[in-house]
């Protein structure tokens, strides 16, 4: 039973922290909306286990100019894969 | 005897707008940005000062198409036209956001927190959104 998690706002609201307390593995993290802009942030990536895949989502990295300073941890995917990836798993939890 | 005229009120007030959110995510940066335009538009003594989450609205290369979104940055661009040249970002904010002064948007003056105090105890009103 795997799980993705999407994050929606930026570093300072601590949802990361939150979430990677009770992230499991095989999990997924997603980032969209304000989230993006913890793809950039080195410090806060590492703080993510190995066995959990971490996605951006990349018309908000586009909208936010991230995109080229997004780390390698991080695949930037389009809304197509971002339908594909909530049907991958059995769950999807919203922080927020 | 003649009264002395009434000036409980300056005709011209010193206003600073500190814009703390990153862009897109809510409206609070367009609408701290429309109320700035206003305040100059009434010949008021206008402060603009990028703050915490706020320094991501000053990224070069930002794309609102892509979320079919207007482009804050463009929008940011007109506060000169406005005539509102006192425009500022917190050094320590971009710091710690590992921004390189080399990634913002032409025209900012980058400032430390105390400058930000001074700015706030030398303002007639302060906006903080």
């Amino acid at each position: 039973m795997s799980c993705l998690h999407t994050i929606n706002r930026s570093p300072d609201s601590n949802l990361l922290e939150s979430c990677i307390k009770v992230v499991n593995a095989g999990d997924a993290i997603l980032f969209i909306e304000d989230g993006v802009y913890h793809c950039a942030s080195l410090a806060n990536l590492q703080t993510i286990v190995e066995t959990v895949r971490v996605y951006g989502l990349r018309e908000d990295m586009l909208a936010r100019a991230t995109l080229p300073k997004t780390a390698e941890r991080v695949e930037a995917i389009d809304t197509n894969q971002f339908v594909e990836l909530c049907c991958e798993h059995d769950k999807v939890v919203s922080w927020f | 005897m003649i009264d002395k005229p009434y000036t409980a009120r300056p005709a011209k007030s010193s206003i600073t707008f500190i814009s703390r959110s990153a862009p897109y995510g809510h409206n609070r940066a367009n609408l701290c940005l429309d109320m700035a335009l206003a305040s100059a538009v009434f010949e008021q003594d206008v402060n603009y000062v990028f703050l915490d989450d706020g320094v991501y609205q000053l990224l070069k290369g930002q794309d609102g198409a892509a979320i079919q979104s207007k482009t804050l940055g463009n929008a940011l661009e007109t506060l000169a036209l406005y005539g509102i040249e006192s425009v500022y970002a917190d050094q320590q904010s971009l710091k710690g956001r590992s921004i390189d002064s080399s990634d913002l948007l032409p025209g900012m003056q980058l400032i430390d927190s105390d400058a930000v105090s001074k700015l706030i105890e030398n303002s007639d009103t302060v906006f903080n959104l």
